[in-house]
């Protein structure tokens, strides 16, 4: 789970890590209480956990309270669902370095990344000259040491107080890290001030969702999600994407569904959505295709092929969750694997026809859509 | 001789007496698989479809020779589970749960580093060698895909395996060892770490690995390909080549971002170390016959 900069950087100021000065709006007629903590010129940055904000329009400068009250409104206003704005004061800058910690798969360890460079296109520094990336990875049983941190500083070609207090941050970013079971711990921009003191200037976590069980401090809220409807997913436990193509996907694992995905693209069909109907999802099937039927697309196709999640339990569901919906377009089955003679016959008495080919399954699905029969 | 597990290994269940443990046990050994005991906490004396039941894993292993474990643990109690087997010295572990967090991972991975010691999974199927032995859930009675035959497959996704192994055999092949590496971000065990069992497998004529998008574990392969880490033909399938960027599509792992993980950065490493790529589930049987068929 991905948190807001705010929450991102209450963390940081839990742990002691330098953060400006800054108020957190929801409502613009409260931009004079901001105002009062951050002074002017201040910065106003919308909390959304989009990428690329600055380049979206959604951080705006203000010089003064008319400034900060006039964006504020157009920010809240703006069509990428902004509901809270943290103001914060402008820094002095000197310096903007770049600082994260995130994990090695092929090592197993835990990796910090640092960069003479912050606030830019961190991804694009990594293709062009990884050179410029310094990196240090640590066990993760044995945990992070002050070597691991003075390594990092004095590569950064820092000195003095700042090298101290980087070595500082990078200690207390690593402690977030564990103590927050967090895939990722980013500073970007960290911002080093002419009197050599290092502030978050932006801050982004991301949380193991598989670790929410032991870490109670956050919850998912509608706030994490693009939509409702996957919203709505999320809270059943379905993986749900939203897109806006024609074939509805309800497809049981992770692998086959990208995989019927492909096959959907070059067979010149669109994809309405990704749903997983799989795993410990094989039961919900009306859940499922209520979902799929939430969307604007002209077909439903259901590709399984599973152990566990069982083909007759599915293809039960199926059958109820159609006599339950009445679903208004044509729904495509390719239902196999465990106890599938039997699911055969319940689709069958159904009326159902049960097509025992992906491939045959997918074209079929892309002719429905196309609105062309297919012989 | 299969790979990872055979006929006579003698395998451990943990979390036998489980939903999951039991139903899988019976199923495991009416294929043959050796299972000589089990192991749940509290359960001492009981016995699963006539296999002995232990409090520990260390008193399971004083009483009977044992050389791999199957873990029917559920995802929060995986990582203590992984490590009282190592700590009692086993050295082939399969865990299945599907949900382990991060952190645990990379404790596990670490641990059995040190141990020399092979994890595979978590998020997988497991093991099988069609006709000898399984260690894990596969739906092995499916003659359409579990053949016994001489590819050897290793695969990132479980129902994406059932897909392509059923090409494979419909092309006239059989499976000699298929072992599920899991579709975490950081599996116990890496293809690349398997594939010198696959080269000294003289049952084994060409492997197919069963990859998607994201991580480096197909980039890793090829590299050791053009190392002469194997030398018998490689077929891959890779899902997600369509998949829209920076969208977390099913597998924790499989998330593209920059230009690294993309299905395109994956064929081109491996079709430059002299690998096949199909694009479709299908084309790994025509490959395959045009390689072995000839």
């Amino acid at each position: 789970m991905k948190l807001f900069e705010y929450q991102a950087k209450a963390l940081f100021q839990e742990v002691g890590i330098g953060i400006p000065k800054s108020y957190l709006l929801d409502d613009a007629s409260h931009i004079e209480a901001a105002i009062e903590k951050t002074g002017t010129p201040c910065v106003l940055k919308s909390q959304v956990l989009k990428g690329g904000r600055g380049k979206a329009g959604l951080i705006q400068f203000a010089d003064g309270l008319d400034a900060a009250n006039e964006k504020a409104n157009l920010l809240f206003k703006s069509p990428h669902h902004v509901n809270r704005i943290l103001v914060e004061e402008a820094i002095d800058i000197h310096k903007e370095l770049y600082v994260s910690i995130t994990v090695d798969p092929v090592e197993s360890k835990v990796l910090i990344m640092a960069c003479r460079e912050g606030g830019v296109d961190i991804e694009s520094i990594a293709i062009h000259t990884p050179d410029k990336i310094i990196m240090e990875k640590v066990d993760i049983t044995s945990g992070i040491q002050p070597y691991h941190c003075r390594n990092m500083a004095y590569s950064l070609g820092l000195d003095g107080q700042t090298a101290k207090q980087v070595m500082g941050m990078i200690e207390k970013l690593y402690h977030i890290f564990k103590t927050y079971d967090a895939e990722l711990v980013e500073v970007n921009p960290l911002f080093v001030t002419k009197d050599g003191h290092c502030i978050a200037g932006d801050g982004k976590i991301s949380l193991d969702d598989n670790a929410m069980y032991r870490q109670k401090t956050f919850t998912k809220t509608r706030d994490y999600f693009e939509s409702d409807i996957e919203y709505e997913a999320a809270r059943e436990g379905i993986p749900y994407i939203q897109f806006d193509g024609d074939i509805s996907l309800m497809c049981a694992g992770a692998g086959l569904t990208t995989t019927v995905y492909d096959l959907i693209h070059d067979e010149g069909g669109t994809v309405a959505n990704y749903l997983e109907f799989g795993g410990p999802n094989y039961r919900k099937a009306k859940e499922a295709m209520e979902l799929c039927l939430s969307n604007q697309s002209k077909v439903i196709l259901i590709v399984t092929f599973g152990t566990i999640a069982r083909a007759d339990v599915m293809a039960k569901g199926v059958v109820e969750a159609i006599k339950k919906l009445q679903p208004d377009r044509p729904i495509i089955t390719c239902i196999r694997g465990t106890n599938e003679q039997e699911a055969v016959k319940i689709l069958s008495d159904a009326g159902l026809e049960c097509i025992f080919d992906t491939e045959e399954a997918v074209r079929k699905a892309v002719a429905i859509a196309e609105g062309r029969a297919l012989s | 001789m299969s790979i990872f597990i055979d006929k006579g290994t003698k395998i451990l269940v943990q979390g036998i007496t489980g939903k999951e443990g039991s139903y899988w046990t019976k199923h495991m050994k009416a294929m043959g698989t050796c299972i000589v005991a089990g192991v749940t906490p509290s359960k001492e004396g009981q016995l699963v479809e006539d296999i002995p039941v232990y409090h520990t894993v260390r008193k399971a292993v004083a009483r009977h020779d044992i050389e791999a474990s199957m873990l029917f643990v559920p995802p929060r109690f995986t990582k203590d589970a992984v490590l009282e087997a190592l700590d009692a010295g086993i050295k082939k572990i399969v865990t299945v749960a599907d949900g382990i967090p991060l952190h645990d991972t990379l404790e596990i991975r670490q641990r059995a580093k040190e141990a020399s010691a092979y994890v595979i999974g978590g998020n997988t199927s497991g093991v099988i060698s069609p006709g000898k032995a399984m260690m894990g859930f596969f739906p092995y009675w499916i003659e359409r895909v579990y053949k016994p035959g001489r590819i050897g497959i290793m695969t990132r996704s479980g129902s994406l395996t059932n897909e392509v192994t059923s090409m494979v055999v419909s092309a006239g092949f059989g499976v000699s060892t298929l072992m599920g590496i899991g579709g975490d971000p950081v599996p116990g065990t890496r293809f690349v770490e398997m594939l010198p069992f696959y080269e000294a497998d003289h049952e084994t004529d060409a492997v197919v690995i069963i990859g998607e998008l994201g991580g480096t574990m197909e980039e890793e392969v090829a590299t050791a390909i053009k190392l002469g880490v194997l030398t018998k033909p490689l077929v891959a399938f890779l899902g997600g080549r369509t998949a829209p960027k920076g969208k977390k599509m099913g597998h924790a792992g499989a998330i593209i971002t920059g230009g690294k993980g993309s299905v395109e950065s994956k064929t081109k490493a491996l079709e430059d170390a002299g690998a096949f790529v199909a694009k479709r589930p299908r084309q790994v049987g025509s490959i395959l016959q045009n390689i072995l068929m000839q």
